[in-house]
């Protein structure tokens, strides 16, 4: 939980520090006093948006999203999916899988078949006994499938269809797993060891192991790492989509004149990637909750062993990575001429986060984080992939975590600043598109 | 409600292109001031600058006498040439979110949009998507999106164009009310007939420049005499032709008018009327505004 409580706490402060810094320049005022035309806001009682006109747009953006079929149909969609990912491999758990019971020819110690019973739930099965009178009986009960195989004389086991090696059926493993019994036992019989000798050896522990450094964690980690990764990515390019369409949309309609006589360039900028981010985070939020709750409910284990420290680090990382890039996606919207550059915009763009997510996922099907992955851990632009995987592998501190989220915020405040540069100067300019370096040297 | 919006030397070149060229003028409130000029003179240019919504090289916009701040533009309204709503977005929901952005509260923005929708005869459709309307109407709704607020200055580009008479009248009539009301009204056309009914003011501008400005009045009854003429049976009014000190202005169904230099004595027109057939017009006129442009441009 530290990997998200501490950066949380330096962003309330950061948002606490930005309020008082706007409500001071507020109350301070801007000059001369405003004179009270009919139904001025100042005054007025009613709840009214934070933030002043940036929390206007946000509103809009987020009552608009909200209501546009994609946001709709895409949480649908990845809730969908999500579902299927957590169910699917519980199907074949769900009820117990059932195997023709073991047929037994001549006699078999009651403490052997004890143990031949007991193979059953190491497999997920319920191994059952049943007596066959003779060979003859027992060849045709498993010819008819009435049993898996057959102890005959406790000596020798009997099958309809020969087993090979590569089979991983339940009965093979139940086959492979009675033949070790008895052959064990055959082997304490041949050592002549008592019964009690037998059973000392049979209870047998391993002894604990100590280590220098924690073990990696499990194959169920990396899975789990390699789904936060994969939805990280899809979430993370439907959100940016967003942003530079509906930037685009704002120009390409002409509304962004109207818009821009009332609020700056930035305030408007910044309540569109806040008003998007909003719904975002509301939106992987929900699908947390539901993978989890999900998860819990039908009794998956793909999120057994990872933590809401592991989630939660996953979800600041998806915000942390849509702060980063939102930006760039706006500003690159605002250098569209037309609806038809939006693909072409937006890959170059999606290049680092690509190679940010190959990298993740090569990663976390290893398990073995190479230098090259712990320094991607440190670069924004591929930190929101990297990260959760190293916290998922657990190969990373509290406080490389912070330092890495620090840097991440820290490259957000510059990026805004140049893509806010860039939007104003671009946004107005319609007809052909305009040069990156036009736009930032004003010559737009 | 009153205030005076004041442009001074406004300057802004685009590479090798003058679009302003230290242009100066100013909109008094309680009036509708046309803002004529030919196709590229700077219009759109200047009404942008008011906004803010292109940076200027040199010259500054005032308001009341001081420069025109972000909370300033608040209280103005402005309906740009590139006519943009939100295409999918509900009508009445899209002017309660502008009229919000400019400083009304959520009560007070409902209650404007009601009002100004039922005043421009589009009440009916404020659950339309915008994308819906006709261009009449989604023009209509483009002029409440610039008066919901009740701005105190009032910009508009080519508000008339592509519209009916009807949504002509209606939207003049909208203009000529708000200026009455105190609020400064600045628009542009080229339907100068339109203009010279709507407006008392008139400001001329070419490449960047101010060519003319004054009252209507002042402007019509200024410069060379006019004479109205029109002699029966003539069409081309040919006879007109090289009088000596007279220029012709218009020919237009039968009717010529003429300009006269000082020295001309209109005895002397009106014989060489008689001259060709009978005339059953013959009267001095004011300058038409088509008249004032055409000379204002050279």
């Amino acid at each position: 939980m530290k990997f998200v409580l501490i950066p949380a706490l330096v962003l309330v402060v950061l948002a606490l520090r930005i309020w008082l810094h706007r409500r001071r320049r507020s109350t301070g005022g801007e000059g001369a006093p405003r004179p009270r035309g009919r139904g001025r806001r100042e005054g007025r009682p009613g709840w009214e948006p934070p933030l002043g006109e940036i929390g206007l747009v946000a509103s809009r953006e987020v009552r608009e999203r909200a209501r546009g079929k994609i946001f709709r149909v895409g949480t649908v969609l990845i809730l969908a999916v999500v579902a299927g990912a957590i169910v699917i491999p519980t199907l074949g758990k769900g009820g117990k899988t059932t195997v023709p019971p073991v047929g037994v020819v001549g006699s078999l110690d009651p403490a052997l078949g004890a143990a031949v019973v007991a193979t059953g739930p190491a497999l997920g099965v319920t191994v059952k006994l049943v007596p066959e009178a003779d060979l003859a009986a027992a060849d045709r009960a498993l010819r008819a499938g009435r049993v898996s195989v057959v102890i005959v004389d406790t000596r020798r086991l009997m099958v309809d269809a020969a087993i090979s090696p590569s089979d991983g059926s339940i009965t093979a493993q139940l086959v492979g797993a009675v033949a070790q019994t008895l052959g064990t036992d055959e082997a304490y019989i041949s050592a002549g060891l008592t019964t009690a000798q037998a059973e000392t050896v049979a209870g047998a522990k391993p002894l604990p192991v100590a280590s220098l450094t924690p073990a990696p964690k499990g194959k169920k980690f990396q899975s789990t790492s390699i789904i936060g990764v994969i939805l990280i990515f899809v979430m993370l390019n439907q959100y940016l989509t967003w942003t530079l369409i509906g930037v685009m949309e704002e120009k390409s309609s002409r509304v962004i004149e109207v818009l821009l006589a009332a609020v700056r360039p930035i305030q408007l900028l910044t309540g569109k990637v806040l008003g998007i981010g909003l719904m975002a985070m509301a939106q992987a939020t929900l699908i947390l909750v539901f993978a989890v709750s999900l998860s819990s409910a039908v009794g998956s284990d793909l999120l057994k062993g990872t933590g809401p420290g592991d989630l939660l680090a996953s979800l600041v990382w998806l915000m942390l990575g849509y702060g980063f890039y939102c930006w760039v996606y706006a500003a690159a919207g605002s250098m569209a001429a037309r609806q038809e550059q939006v693909q072409s915009l937006a890959f170059p763009l999606a290049l680092p986060m690509l190679f940010g997510y190959i990298m993740a996922l090569t990663t976390a099907g290893t398990g073995n984080a190479s230098t090259l992955f712990k320094v991607l851990a440190y670069l924004p632009p591929t930190a929101p992939f990297a990260m959760p995987v190293l916290v998922g592998l657990g190969q990373v501190t509290w406080w490389e975590f912070t330092g890495s989220a620090l840097l991440s915020i820290g490259s957000t405040v510059f990026v805004a600043r140049f893509a806010a540069r860039i939007y104003r100067r671009a946004i107005l300019r319609t007809g052909r598109g305009i040069r990156l370096r036009d736009a930032f040297s004003g010559t737009a | 409600m009153s205030g005076l919006l004041e442009l001074d030397g406004l300057t802004r070149r685009y590479g090798d292109l003058t679009a302003l060229d230290g242009l100066s003028f100013s909109v008094p409130s309680g009036r509708v001031v046309g803002f004529l000029g030919p196709n590229g003179a700077g219009k759109t240019t200047t009404m942008r600058a008011i906004f803010g919504l292109t940076d200027l090289d040199s010259g500054s916009v005032r308001w009341n006498g001081a420069p025109v701040r972000p909370a300033d533009r608040r209280r103005f309204g402005y309906m740009p040439e590139e006519r943009g709503l939100y295409p999918s977005m509900l009508v009445g929901e899209q002017l309660e979110y502008l009229g919000r952005l400019h400083g009304l509260s959520r009560s007070d923005a409902e209650a404007a949009t009601g009002v100004w929708l039922e005043r421009l005869g589009v009440a009916e459709r404020a659950g339309s998507k915008v994308d819906t309307l006709s261009h009449g109407n989604q023009q209509r709704v483009q002029l409440a999106a610039a008066l919901v607020h009740e701005p105190e200055l009032l910009v508009l580009d080519e508000p008339l164009s592509g519209l009916d008479p009807t949504g002509i009248d209606d939207i003049g009539a909208v203009l000529v009310e708000r200026a009455r009301a105190g609020c400064c009204v600045l628009f542009s056309s080229h339907q100068l007939d339109l203009v010279e009914d709507l407006c008392e003011t008139v400001t001329i501008i070419d490449h960047g420049r101010l060519v003319a400005a004054g009252t209507v009045d002042e402007l019509a009854t200024a410069g060379a005499r006019r004479l109205v003429v029109r002699v029966e049976g003539d069409r081309e009014a040919g006879w007109a032709v090289g009088l000596p000190g007279v220029a012709i202005s218009e020919v237009d169904g039968g009717e010529v008018r003429l300009v006269l230099e000082e020295h001309v004595d209109s005895q002397t027109v009106l014989a060489a009327a008689m001259a060709v057939g009978r005339v059953t017009e013959f009267s001095f006129a004011r300058r038409r505004l088509s008249e004032v442009f055409r000379e204002a441009l050279g």
